[in-house]
């Protein structure tokens, strides 16, 4: 057996402790005091809206930025002391890479192949990822997808224990996406590796991530499982009712008398509201609507997801930020 | 175990082949180095190859008395080598000044007035098969003048010189942008980030990007040489291996500069300012097109200090015999001495990043 199959293996260890990281750029500061922990044999997702700071941050963590302050630990290794063995057991691929434009995708993946003392056969990694068809043709003629594709496989070239996806599967059509998150399912549970990702792609989290993080203005505002995530809003469910002029027949006070409703939302259209109980709130809203003779359009209800949250959380420190 | 600061052949290996085929299958790139000396070879030395002689241009001004029998005789007079055209005096100014005459006369055969300009090469030419013309149509005698050996024996001529410039030319190019711009490239596209996140050594890297990109820098200069003895019959009058020696010096000196130019440069748009801040004083102080010996006194530390001086007149101390051994050993030190102090300093500035 691999002796870094014991390291890595699922101890319930931490592969990557972040405490109080801050970046801080002339005029910005990308990354305001960030602590974070991903354990070992897990996939993590960082989410947050654009400018967050989760490019920066993975950055940090695969040695490629120096913190402003702060410190990072990965693999039970840090930056300063123990590069060398860190590059050889982490895989990566960042958000924006060009690779050499005249090579082949099978010459590309035996110069990374080359790289690694121990590593998988380009062959092995062309079938991981499926671009078998296109080994023989230069990276300036491949598709975009097919060059997220081939970057991923360039990340898995040194067997890693610990795998750096940015931005991986944007930019991908849905069963390119489906048979990314294959590959990196089998990442996990096969070869017990632990993965950290971004993406701004909900369902992928909820569908990929056993702890998501979603991080805004630098700083990590939520954390936990995507389940947990949904849950801490205190309501599981959307109802949403359309109907003409629904807005002027509901004030605010009328709205919070309806039994469960936890958040409420409205336009000239259409109601939404987040309840708990969806067998209670809605017969009370139907009624409602009755009442003031408003002729109903439609009524739909959904389970609360990841995005909601996300919204939510994100959406109020917008806010936030205006109000100041 | 991965050795940072060790060289493992295997990644060097992979390394170098990447950077030919990247090379090769451009096909642009490859134009640029080898039909660009080739072409400038050809036109430069059939212009100024052959003992052919250019006529002088005048221009007699029209209103001057009798102006256009005036022009008439002289052209008569001028023995072929007087190409004489009648001009306005309105536009006599501007015909010298665009370089269409030579020089302008005024006046008649008997008190004529020249107009040119000094600086230029072709004006005393013009002045004395002018003033011969005049003294003929005078109907005096032509004034003695010493018979004329041109010179074009092989080694003699223009494109003799010639050739050692192109190949300095062609080493700084492949030295400023296949080191680099390239490297600038690579770091723009986000491919050095890349590469930087993995086992690879920074000694690693840039020795055999260097290395890779050395050997192919050496075979331009050999079709230069090769190609200016076929057609102009350019002489190798020195030692074949110390030619070589010196190519091989040369590409090492300027890839120096280039690493050092793309060690930590961001943009290409950065990088093509400053690559033309080390080009432009080679191209014309490093006796590439016209000899340096005659540049001005406050310009000769430059013309001194550029590594193309250096390589330019070690390749025609070699090719020409215009050079002791000894002065060729004090060239070769200088480049290599500036080579290997770009390279160390490239070494410790660059960045992936
Ligand atoms: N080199 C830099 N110099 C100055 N500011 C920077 C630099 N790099 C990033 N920033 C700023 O830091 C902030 C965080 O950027 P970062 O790339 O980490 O965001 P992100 O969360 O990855 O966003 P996205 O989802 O758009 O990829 C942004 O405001 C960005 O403008
Ligand atoms: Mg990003």
């Amino acid at each position: 057996m691999n002796e870094r199959a014991g390291i890595a293996g699922r101890g319930g260890g931490v592969a990557l402790r972040c405490v109080g990281l801050v970046k801080r750029y002339e005029d910005v500061v990308a990354v305001a005091g960030l602590d974070l922990e991903v354990r070992t044999g897990e996939c993590f997702g960082l989410l947050g809206p654009n400018g967050a700071g989760k490019t920066t941050t993975i950055e940090i963590c695969e040695g490629l930025l120096a913190p402003t302050d702060g410190t990072v630990r990965v693999l039970d290794m840090d930056w300063t002391h123990d590069a060398t063995q860190l590059r050889s057991r982490i895989g990566v691929t960042l958000q924006e890479t060009r690779l050499f434009a005249k090579q082949t995708v099978r010459e590309l993946l035996a110069l990374f192949v080359a790289l690694y003392d121990d590593a998988r056969s380009a062959d092995e990694l062309l079938a991981i990822v499926a671009l078998e068809e296109k080994a023989g043709a230069r990276y300036q003629h491949l598709s975009g997808g097919q060059k997220q594709r081939l970057a991923v496989a360039a990340a898995l070239a040194g067997r890693p224990d610990l795998l750096f996806l940015d931005e991986p599967t944007t930019g991908l059509d849905p069963q390119s996406r489906r048979s990314l998150w294959d590959v990196i399912r089998r990442f996990r549970d096969d070869d017990g590796g632990t993965v950290v990702l971004t993406t701004h792609y909900m369902d992928e989290a909820e569908a990929l991530c056993d702890r998501v993080g979603i991080v805004d203005h630098g700083k990590l505002i939520a954390l936990g499982s995507p389940r947990e995530l949904v849950s801490s809003l205190g309501a599981a469910h959307v109802v949403e009712v359309d109907a003409d002029g629904i807005d002027a027949a509901f004030d605010t006070a009328a709205l919070e008398a309806l039994p469960g409703v936890v958040e409420h939302a409205c336009t000239t259209e259409r109601l939404t509201l987040t309840v708990r109980q969806p067998h209670v709130a809605v017969p009370a809203v139907l009624r409602a609507v009755e009442a003031k003779s408003l002729r109903l359009r439609g009524l739909s209800t959904r389970h609360l997801a990841l995005e909601d949250v996300f919204v939510h959380l994100t959406g109020r420190h917008l806010r936030d930020g205006e109000a100041e | 175990m991965t050795r940072r600061f060790g060289m493992r052949p295997r990644v060097m290996r992979a390394l170098t082949g990447v950077a030919w085929r990247e090379y090769l299958r451009t096909p642009e790139a490859v134009f640029w180095t080898y039909g660009f000396p080739l072409v400038m070879a050809l036109v430069l030395g059939f212009a100024f190859g052959e003992g052919r002689q250019e006529p002088a241009h005048v221009g007699v001004v029209a209103t001057a008395p009798a102006g256009t029998s005036f022009a008439e005789k002289l052209r008569e007079h001028g023995g072929g080598r007087l190409h004489v055209e009648v001009v306005e005096e309105s536009r006599a100014r501007r015909a010298l000044t665009l370089g269409r005459v030579d020089l302008v006369v005024r006046g008649d055969a008997e008190h004529p007035a020249f107009e040119l300009d000094p600086a230029r090469p072709g004006s005393e030419l013009a002045r004395l098969l002018t003033e011969d013309a005049l003294a003929s149509v005078r109907g005096e005698p032509r004034p003695v003048r010493a018979t004329i050996e041109a010179v074009d024996e092989p080694g003699d001529r223009y494109i003799d010189f010639l050739v050692a410039g192109l190949i300095g030319l062609n080493l700084l190019g492949a030295g400023i942008y296949g080191i680099g711009y390239n490297l600038v490239l690579m770091r723009e596209k986000h491919l050095l980030r890349r590469l930087a996140v993995t086992p690879l050594g920074r000694g690693e890297f840039l020795l055999s990007y260097v290395a890779s990109r050395i050997v192919l820098a050496m075979i331009p200069p050999l079709v230069i040489v090769a190609f200016a003895w076929a057609v102009f019959g350019v002489p190798v009058r020195g030692s074949f291996l110390a030619l070589l020696g010196l190519f091989l010096l040369g590409s090492f000196t300027f890839c120096g500069i280039g690493l050092l130019v793309g060690s930590r440069t961001q943009s290409t748009e950065t990088v093509s300012g400053l690559m033309n801040v080390v080009m432009l004083p080679m191209w014309l102080l490093g006796g590439v097109f016209f000899g340096n010996e005659r540049f001005p006194e406050l310009l000769q530390p430059i013309v001194r200090t550029v590594p193309m001086t250096w390589l330019t007149d070690a390749i025609r101390g070699v090719m020409l015999g215009s050079l002791e051994t000894g002065g060729i050993a004090i060239a070769a030190a200088v480049l290599g001495a500036i080579g290997l102090l770009c390279f160390c300093l490239a070494f410790k500035l660059f960045r992936w990043t």
